[in-house]
């Protein structure tokens, strides 16, 4: 018996079997990309967004720095002037650059107001080397990736 | 650091083997370590495999020191089967000392050398072939030195073949 | 010298750092007398990115994340040595919970690294089925690491001390389902390959390699288990709570490419029995041992190795009792390993050569760092 399955290429056609079984499957494991758009986690490091107080459109933004020192590659420049009103630092410019970031996720570790979160967005490409830095607007609003239908 | 003396059989038997080529036998955190004379190395390398057991080189590798007098600490750790033990040998180098080859007594430890030849500097007498590994054989410099300055080389290189400031 | 037209040279053949089976940027330079190959060197540092030099100018905890992206392929295991070895040096230890979550996710970095190393061996050979069976496997397990902690390959789960990242909700029901699911599936990668005389025939009694040479070389992980010598880190010197979970160390004897294949393939099955055993008891409490803000270790150095996918992955730190680390030294597992190739390649024939490449299991982000 173990002599006639040799002969006949038994173990090759067992193989076959589940090769072929395969060809009809129930679930289709393919995403069809432009036209469905992923399901990313909750918790997936994408681009970064500088969250807004919905109640009086301010920035959360306290101006730590913490975010900067946290920065394995130092990518993260705050600048700011302190208020005298208020006694706090007010943030005036918010630089993030994108080319070299590694989206580690220790800035949105390190932030204690919740204001520098990683989204999921992960459609981040641009034209140039300069559009991947980004400025507090565009940290604000996010990226405008074009769809294609 | 602050090390321990480790006291064991083992250390005594290389104490009595070796004598004043062993300066010390310490421990820090649960991990013993060995220092020797330099020129000593191999020798105690070849004592633990053959009659202590150690049957295999684990790692080897240095540390730069360029404020000390004898630049260099070259460390090799080698691991028991039988006894499952881990013992780390070290030993202090000066520049341009060239310490023996351990690949007759542990042939894994030929691309090791070369590593360490290719990053610090540090030749090996007697190794087989020993070239640069990692970087390639037209780099000059040993970049793990504590005197290399990647900052520099990056901004030197974008300098010269991209004409703009290096965003590091 | 003076020959006649049918005297063969000696040729000169190189498998160039652009190969599609060298499994990264690997160049082979190869002997060859007809098929034979009579000696072979590699030629590495094409991927050499100076990752122990980057660490001299970076924090402790700073320098987690450069560390996923040394063996990309097991990136939770890098970064487990990694916070082991930090730990030790400040002496802590991770309270129960996160020893217990570091297990269950390491373990299915095992099965991810296993699993993708099958796939691409198996496409060396000519088998091209199991790549897509293998890696729609490893898109599970993948999903899982982004569901965890946001990131699928360069996952940085891991911090000094402890865990960051909370459980989230189902993380027992999707693993569970995930192991019952898995269980089967292995069984039918054995039923493609295991029997299959195509398979058989290329790889028994290619890239021999005994239990002394191993040791000589340094050799550790599946390769030293498939050469007889039953020895694995987790149950030697275990670390992370492993002396909790029950699981056997699978050893062949021969120590060529079909035992390794076989060992791979059945540590894929402990792990999920590891698994199957963490899931259903993890400890509660906290996550994060006492762990200062700034990470400041006593001056020191200490060397502290784990059982990651491909072999014994140290990490071996000198500390100087600043924020930055005085010197941090890697010793990858397939640096190590793949000196075993030329003593393997030699007198074989240049399509082994290929299935040896592929046994060894190598990943070129660890060997050049």
């Amino acid at each position: 018996m173990k002599l006639l399955k040799k002969l006949l290429f038994g173990d090759l056609f067992d193989g076959m079997k589940i090769t072929f079984r395969s060809q009809a499957p129930k679930h289709i494991y393919t995403e069809q990309y432009p036209s469905e758009h992923p399901k990313v986690s909750e918790r997936f490091r994408g681009a970064p967004r500088l969250n807004i107080n919905p109640e009086n459109g301010e920035t959360l933004c306290i101006s730590c720095d913490l975010c900067a020192i946290v920065c394995p590659e130092n990518l993260i420049k705050v600048t700011s002037v302190r208020n005298p009103a208020t006694r706090r630092k007010d943030l005036t410019q918010f630089t993030y650059d994108l080319s070299r970031c590694m989206f580690c996720g220790l800035c949105e570790d390190a932030c204690p107001v919740d204001a520098l979160e990683l989204t999921q967005d992960f459609e981040l490409a641009s034209y140039s080397r300069h559009g991947l830095i980004w400025d507090r607007q565009m940290l604000e609003e996010g990226p405008h990736p074009q769809r294609y239908k | 650091m602050q090390a321990a003396v480790w006291e064991s059989t083992l250390a005594q038997e290389l104490t009595g083997h070796f004598g004043d080529r062993i300066l010390a036998c310490s421990s820090y955190l649960g991990q013993n370590f060995v220092e020797v004379r330099p020129e000593a190395a191999v020798s105690v390398l070849l004592y633990l495999k053959e009659k202590a057991g150690f049957d295999t080189i684990v790692d080897l590798t240095a540390v730069d020191y360029p404020k000390r007098e004898a630049r260099f600490d070259l460390i090799y750790v080698v691991y028991s089967h039988p006894r499952n033990e881990r013992l780390r040998i070290k030993m202090q180098i000066p520049e341009g000392f060239e310490p023996s080859t351990a690949v007759p007594v542990f042939s894994g430890a030929n691309w090791m050398e070369r590593e360490i030849f290719d990053l610090f500097g540090i030749r090996f007498a007697g190794h087989p072939d020993l070239r640069r590994i990692l970087l390639p054989d037209e780099w000059t410099g040993h970049p793990l030195r504590k005197d290399t300055s990647i900052l520099a080389m990056d901004q030197a290189w974008v300098q010269e073949h991209v004409g703009i400031e290096s965003g590091q | 010298m003076t020959g006649t037209f049918l005297d063969t040279n000696e040729l000169v053949l190189n498998m160039g750092p652009q190969h599609p089976s060298t499994h990264g940027v690997l160049r082979v330079v190869l002997k060859l007398d007809g098929e034979r190959v009579l000696s072979s060197d590699c030629v590495i540092g094409y991927l050499h990115r100076g990752v122990e030099k980057i660490a001299e100018h970076r924090t402790y905890a700073m320098f987690a994340p450069y560390v996923d992206r040394m063996d990309y392929l097991s990136a939770v295991s890098n970064g487990l040595g990694y916070c082991l070895a930090v730990e030790k040096l400040l002496n802590v230890e991770a309270p129960p919970r996160a020893q217990a979550v570091r297990v269950i996710l390491v373990e299915l970095n095992r099965i991810a690294s296993h699993l993708f190393w099958l796939g691409t061996h198996a496409l060396d050979i000519g088998a091209m089925a199991p790549l897509f069976f293998t890696l729609r496997e490893r898109e599970e397990v993948l999903k899982i690491f982004e569901n965890y902690c946001g990131a699928r390959i360069t996952t940085h789960a891991f911090r000094i001390g402890g865990l960051y990242y909370e459980l989230y909700e189902g993380f027992e029901a999707e693993i569970s389902a995930f192991c019952e699911m898995f269980q089967g599936r292995l069984d039918e990668y054995e039923k493609l390959l295991t029997e299959n005389r195509i398979w058989v025939n290329r790889l028994k009694g290619v890239g021999i390699l005994t239990a002394e040479q191993c040791k000589d070389l340094g050799v550790t992980g599946p390769m030293l288990r498939a050469s007889g010598v039953k020895w694995d880190l987790r149950k030697a010197q275990p670390y992370s709570g492993y002396e909790q979970y029950d699981f056997d160390i699978p050893t062949r004897e021969t120590g060529d490419t079909y035992d390794r294949y076989l060992v791979r393939l059945e540590e894929m099955r402990q792990s999920v029995r590891i698994i199957q055993q963490a899931v259903k008891k993890i400890p509660a409490g906290p996550a994060m041992a006492k762990v200062p803000k700034v990470i400041k270790p006593p001056a020191g150095e200490v060397y502290v190795s784990i059982e990651a996918p491909k072999g014994e992955l140290g990490y071996f730190i000198v500390s100087d009792g600043t924020i930055h680390p005085y010197r941090i030294h890697v010793r990858p597992p397939s640096f190590v390993n793949l000196q075993a190739l030329s003593i393997m390649a030699k007198g074989a024939l240049v399509a082994d050569v290929v299935a040896i490449i592929g046994t060894i299991d190598i990943v070129l982000g660890e060997v050049d760092r």
